[in-house]
This record gives C-alpha cells, structure tokens and sequence, in this order.
C-alpha cells in the first residue's frame, strides 16, 4: 500500500523566544515491511537541518535557532510503500514463555524488559499481567490477551492524560489515548517477560466510517517479540494485529525516545500548539 | 495493415522517448501507442491533425509574439503523438519536484528574514542582493501561510542517457497550464480508444487545485474567499491562458483598473459596488503590480496594492520578490539549499553552471564559448541567449563582449543533447528535441498534477522549445502502474 503523510506542528509564542534547539523523529524507517520512499522535513524559521541515527537506530533531524522568533512550524511530508507483515490465518502461535529465556539477554531485546522511564516493572503491574495471561503458555497469545483487555477495559478519552503520563497512573486510572494504551500495554508484557518495545507512527483508517481510533494524529502501539518469528505489532487503541496500514517512525523504550518533537529554547510556554496528521493513500 | 510512417525512423545520437538510447525497440510504455499510430491511413492522420488545429482555433488557444513587427496571434502547434511517462519514472520527478519547491520556498522565506543561508556562507549575499528580482521592501515581511511561490513550473529536461535534469524554475509567473488542459481534451478526442486502454492519470483537476491553493490565502477564512485572476490585459502573450484559467476556476479576471486600494484593502469594481478582494492571482510582474512602490510609470497596477498586501488585507499569488530564485546565478545554488534546508541530498539533479561573475568560471567560458549555451541571468522566454555550437563567430563576440561588460548578468552552460520525440514533420515523423514543465502547485499541501506541458521544438536541429521561438507542443500521458 503507498501511503502519503502530511504532519504539522505549529507552535505559536506569546512573546518571542530564542535560542531554541529541537529533535525530530519525524522521518518514517525503511524495513522488511516498510520503505520510505521519500521524506521532507522543513521548519520555519529556517534553520540548518542535520540529520543523525540514534542508538535505537531512528532517524533524527536536529536544528537550532538562535535567534528570537514567535513561531516555530514543523511539517513533515511522506511517502511510504507498506507491505502485508502479518499473516491473519497463520498468527506465531506455538512459542512458549519459557523460551523467552533464551532471548532475554540478547542486545536486542534486553533495553525492553527493563523498568524505562514511563514504565514500571513493579508488584501491582506484574499481579495483573498474571490475570491477563490466564493459563496461557504462549507468547503471541498472551500478548494479543493483553492487548483485547486493554481495549476492552480502558476508556478511550482525550485531554485527561498528557504526553507525560506514566504507564502506572494509567494502569490505575484505565483510561487514556494511544501513548497511555501503549505503555499499559509494555508494562504488562514486560512483568510477564514478553520484550516489548513502543512504536510511534501513523496508520490510514480504511473504514469506511472512519471508526478507527487516532487516525488524525500522530498514533502509537507497541511491538513484541516472538522468538523465531521477530517483532509483531499490536495496537491496543484499535485492537488490531499492526498490518500494511500502519506507517511506523520509530521505536524505543517508551515515549521519551521515539517523540516526535522536542526540544528546549529560552522564552514563556507556548501560546498554542496545533498538530494536524492526514494520511492519503496513493495509487501503488 | 502497418503504414510506413516509423521505417526510416532514425534515432541518432539522441536518447529518444519513444525508442530509449539504443534506438532500435520502442520502450514498452509506449507499444500501444506506436501501435495505434501505425495502424492508421495517411489520410486518417491528416485528418486527425486538421480536427486537432481547427478545435484550436475554435477554442481560441493563442499566443502572442512579441518582438515581432507583425505582433502576430498564432495558435501553438500541437503535434498529436503524445508524450509517455512511465508511473515509475513519473513517482521520482515529482517526489524532486516537491523537495525543490520546499527548498526554494524556505529560501525565499530564508532571504527575506535571518538571511542564515548567507551568513553560513553557503549562497553568497552579494548574489541574492543584486539579483534584478530581489525585493527590498519583502524583508521582514511574514507572507500569506509562509509560502511564497504557489504555483511554479519547472523545466525538465532529458540528457543523452534519458535522465531527468532541471533546467530551469519559474517562480514568478509561469505560463502553459492552460495548454496543458487543452491537450489533453484535444487528445481525449482524437484518440479515445488508446487513451482509455493506456490508463493515462487524469490532468483534470488543475483548475480545482489552483483555486483551492488560492482560497487557503485568504486573510479571511471565515468566508468564502473572493479570488481574482489579474491579467494585465489583451494584449499580453499569454491572455489566452488567463481568461482560460479564470473562467475553468469560476473567478474574475480583472484588469489594474478595475481594482481599487482603499485604506489598505483591495476592492473590485463590480455592477453591484466595490467587493473586497482577498486573493489575487496576479499574472503581471512584481514591477508592475503598484506604480507607488514599483515602476511608477506602470499602467498596469493598482496604486496602494503593496499597502494592502504588506498589511496582511489581501494576498498576492506568488508572493512578492520570487523572482530571485528565476535567476539563473541562483539556480546555481539550488542543490546546496536543498541540503541546507532539508539535510538531503537533491532527487532531480540539474545542468552544470558556470557563474561569469565568479572570475575563474568567467575565463573558462570565454575561452569555450563554442561549446556552451550562454544565458541572460533574467531574461525567459529564450531570449537573450547564445547556442554557441550553432553560433557564428561575430554572435559569440558580441556575448563575449556583453559577459567582461556584466558577468552577473550570464551564466553558461553545457550544451546538453536533449532528449527527442517522434514528431509529425512536413517528411512525415522525425525525432525533435521535447523538454516538460511540470506546475507545481503549494496551497494547504504540495500538489501536481501528473505530467505536465511538453514543449517541442519543432525547427529541425533546434534546442529551443519555447513558444516564442516557434516551439509547438505535446500532450503528456503519465500512466497509471
């Protein structure tokens, strides 16, 4: 599936600022289930744009500006040719938790069984991984449990968490957005032993009514890992198995390593901050 | 039944659209269509040729030529073998094309604020100051939604191995759109059959997408914009193509003094009274737009308009001061804005250029002007220019001349055999040189509409495609996958 995202982040400063520095992961990655054709990141006031990967092997795009400046408008402009990466009739069933052992101290799964910033590991967590998981022995089936009761259990609402919320308080509260479900999510599996990292991107509603949650913005899930098999994607916003419909940026820990912007400068908080997402889908 | 039209087809040296490099196979986008021109009559042709020039002439498709004493009105000539893009190759020119605008937009935006391209010292000041489109009176000034060029047509070119090059922006006002349009309902005619078959992507929704791009503009959001097209008359080469483009948006076209400027808004005189204008489409240069700020003779303009525009009342598409990327010095620049701005690498490359006024690119062009194209840094339509391989030693004196008078002025070029095309000529189909403008609209999102204007240069041997120097042009077909 080709798929073009337009991104816009528009902040708007009650008196100029100044010397202002910002990341951004904004660039979609390029992988066995995704291709990044092209990418366009451009801000306002024009800046210099360096690019770099970081150690979790996303893309970043790095300016400053040092001089004053009342507005600062980032747009990111995407083309991404996805493939089908999950096989609906033939899901990775059949991997036991206990094999996880065998992968637990790799380099590439350790980083996500750790306690991380938003993320515990913790007693109150770990009892109710336990009731999720049941009597399942199985890695993809007890993730996709995890993911069903989140979805089920948590109330989706906007504006009562904030981009800093940690995954306990959401654990308790049950309730959320995307950033919130995903990190729900990763606790659980972690208690449990399951590697699971957060994924930030986008994904095109194909509903026909648009029922899908998080599609007019940036979106977030979370990725498992299934020894044998790899990292599999669930979003426990929409309940659904990640397929060609997603876009992915990048991946991490938790939120503070895959934010789309951040940054720091010298001035008052912003007046308003207006970020619209439209993901189109393309002719193949 | 085959007619003879392609048996003494020759390709040369060229890369030719139809035939690839090697000349011998037509590429295989193009199977269908070779096929269909083969299986037709001679007679057929002709009267395929002669529907196509009389829908024309009824539709009023003309241009005029200046410079020329008769200051005739001529139709375009349109040749009917259309021109073929792959989606592919089409998928990589345009994702070139919609870095370049944003590059040349955040310079824009970059030249009339913090200048920090200049101060890092990566385009130099003295070229962007002096060059003849730069507007002082810009600096400082926050256009309409920051974007500066709304609509640009960029001129590609093809080189001996079929590579895309650009040759040339055109951020002020570029002309062909409606050409494009027409064309393509001329082709929709003349072929139907193959242009359903070859599933060609639709060109349709330019107008729409013009007038969307123009209505994001608007100062007042609130309602329904009031767009208008300013043209600066009758008499302008291109009048045609503005009372097309009106009339397809369903906006008026209104000459300067048809408009008024009061208290730093811009009102059109209409039956009904004076309706506030919001956006205006101007297809008039900077200099003439405001006889109190620019050419004070002008009569063209409206007085005070400036005032309005730098109040934020009304907004002007493109902005003010664009020009200063048309010139041909800082073409030169453009690869390096692109990883300035963006951090990456440019998609579409772009043609060599030698700067005169950089003393060591000025000898070497003198010492070869026989092999190089030399260029007027701000002159368009190709005039003012010197094919050296086609010019005589007292034209290539006379540049040389011109160039130690004002290197800034001239920039050269290697001659780059451009890619050629299968063209009904008077001794039936010969290859003739084609290059594309594409137009490339930035309103809420960068759009462009699949293809884009092939020019011809229908003169045996000629590089020169421009209507202007009896260049004619093609309709282009870029195919669904």
């Amino acid at each position: 599936m080709r798929l073009y995202v337009l991104h816009k982040t528009y902040y708007r400063y009650p008196s100029p600022v100044r010397e202002s520095f910002n990341e951004l992961r904004l660039q979609p990655l390029s992988n066995d289930w995704q291709h990044c054709e092209s990418c366009f990141v451009s801000v306002l006031p024009t800046a210099q744009m360096r690019q770099y990967l970081d150690l979790n092997g996303n893309l970043v795009h790095h300016f400053e500006i040092p001089y004053e400046h009342s507005k600062l408008i980032i747009e990111s402009r995407s083309t991404i040719l996805t493939q089908k990466r999950v096989d609906f009739d033939n899901f990775p069933y059949g991997v036991s938790l206990q094999s996880l052992r065998e992968v637990e101290g790799q380099p590439e799964c350790r980083p996500y069984l750790q306690t991380s910033q938003f993320i515990d590991i913790n007693p109150e967590a770990w009892r109710m991984a336990v009731d999720v998981r049941a009597d399942s022995q199985d890695v993809f089936q007890t993730a996709y449990q995890i993911m069903e009761f989140i979805y089920l259990n948590y109330e989706y609402c906007v504006s009562t968490t904030t981009v800093e919320t940690h995954a306990n308080e959401v654990l308790q509260s049950k309730r959320g957005v995307c950033q919130d479900f995903a990190h729900a999510a990763i606790a659980l599996c972690r208690c449990l032993g399951i590697p699971a990292r957060y994924v930030s991107g986008y994904f095109y509603d194909a509903t026909r009514d648009q029922s899908m949650r998080g599609a007019g913005a940036s979106h977030a899930w979370l990725e498992v890992m299934v020894n044998g098999y790899g990292w599999f994607g669930l979003d426990p916003t929409n309940n659904r198995v990640v397929d060609e419909n997603y876009v992915i940026l990048g991946s991490g820990r938790d939120y503070t390593d895959v934010a789309p912007v951040t940054g720091t400068y010298f001035g008052p908080s912003p007046e308003s901050l207006q970020v619209s997402v439209e993901v189109k889908r393309l002719d193949d | 039944m085959q007619n003879e039209l392609f048996t003494s087809y020759e390709t040369d040296v060229f890369f030719d659209e139809m035939f690839g490099s090697d000349g011998i196979a037509p590429l295989d986008h193009y199977r269908s269509i070779l096929n269909r021109l083969k299986s037709l009559e001679p007679t057929q042709i002709e009267e395929k040729q002669k529907q196509a020039d009389s829908s024309f002439l009824e539709h009023g498709v003309t241009f005029t030529v200046y410079g020329d004493d008769e200051g005739t009105e001529r139709i375009f000539p349109f040749d009917l073998i259309p021109r073929v893009i792959p989606d592919k190759e089409w998928q990589k020119v345009e994702q070139g094309l919609r870095q370049r605008i944003l590059a040349l937009n955040l310079f824009l935006n970059d030249v009339y604020h913090d200048g920090k391209i200049m101060a890092e010292g990566v385009v130099p000041e003295e070229v962007v100051k002096s060059s003849a489109h730069y507007r002082q009176e810009m600096v400082g000034f926050d256009v309409p939604r920051d974007i500066f060029v709304h609509i640009c047509g960029t001129d590609l070119i093809r080189d001996e191995t079929g590579r895309y090059l650009v040759l040339e922006d055109n951020a002020r006002c570029p002309s062909g759109a409606s050409y494009l349009l027409e064309n393509r309902e001329i082709m929709k005619k003349t072929f139907p059959g193959t242009y359903q078959a070859m599933s060609v992507r639709s060109v349709e929704a330019y107008p729409e997408l013009l007038l969307r791009s123009l209505e994001f503009l608007s100062p007042r959001q609130s309602q329904k914009p009031v767009c208008v097209l300013l043209t600066p008359g009758v008499y302008n080469s291109a009048y045609f193509e503005h009372t097309f483009l009106a009339r397809q948006m369903g906006i008026e076209i209104v000459e300067g003094k048809d408009l008024i400027a009061i208290d730093g808004h811009v009102y059109m005189r209409t039956t009904h009274g004076l309706v506030q204008v919001d956006v205006i489409y101007r297809r008039l240069d900077d200099a003439f737009l405001d006889p109190l700020f620019f050419e004070e003779d002008s009569l063209l303009g409206v007085s005070g308009l400036m005032d309005a525009y730098l109040k934020g009342n009304v907004a002007l598409a493109n902005g003010i001061g664009t020009g200063v990327v048309d010139d041909k010095v800082t073409y030169a620049y453009v690869p390096e804005m692109i990883r300035f701005y963006l951090g990456q690498d440019p998609i579409l490359e772009q043609v060599p250029t030698y700067l005169c006024w950089n003393d060591q690119d000025r000898d070497y062009v003198l010492n070869n002007l026989s092999e190089l194209v030399v260029k007027s840094a701000n002159e368009s339509g190709g005039y003012g220019m010197l094919v050296g391989s086609a010019s005589t030693k007292k034209e290539r004196e006379e540049f040389a001349q011109m160039i130690q008078a004002s290197p800034r002025d001239y920039i050269a070029q290697p001659i780059i055999s451009l890619s050629r095309h299968p063209t009904f000529c008077e001794n039936g189909i010969e290859g003739r040189h084609v290059d594309l403008r594409p137009f490339i609209l930035y309103g809420e999102d960068i759009e462009i509409v699949p293809g884009g204007l092939t020019r011809v240069a229908l003169k045996k041997g000629s590089l020169v495609v421009n209507s202007s120097q009896g260049g004619g042009s093609k309709d282009t077909w870029v195919l669904k996958d």
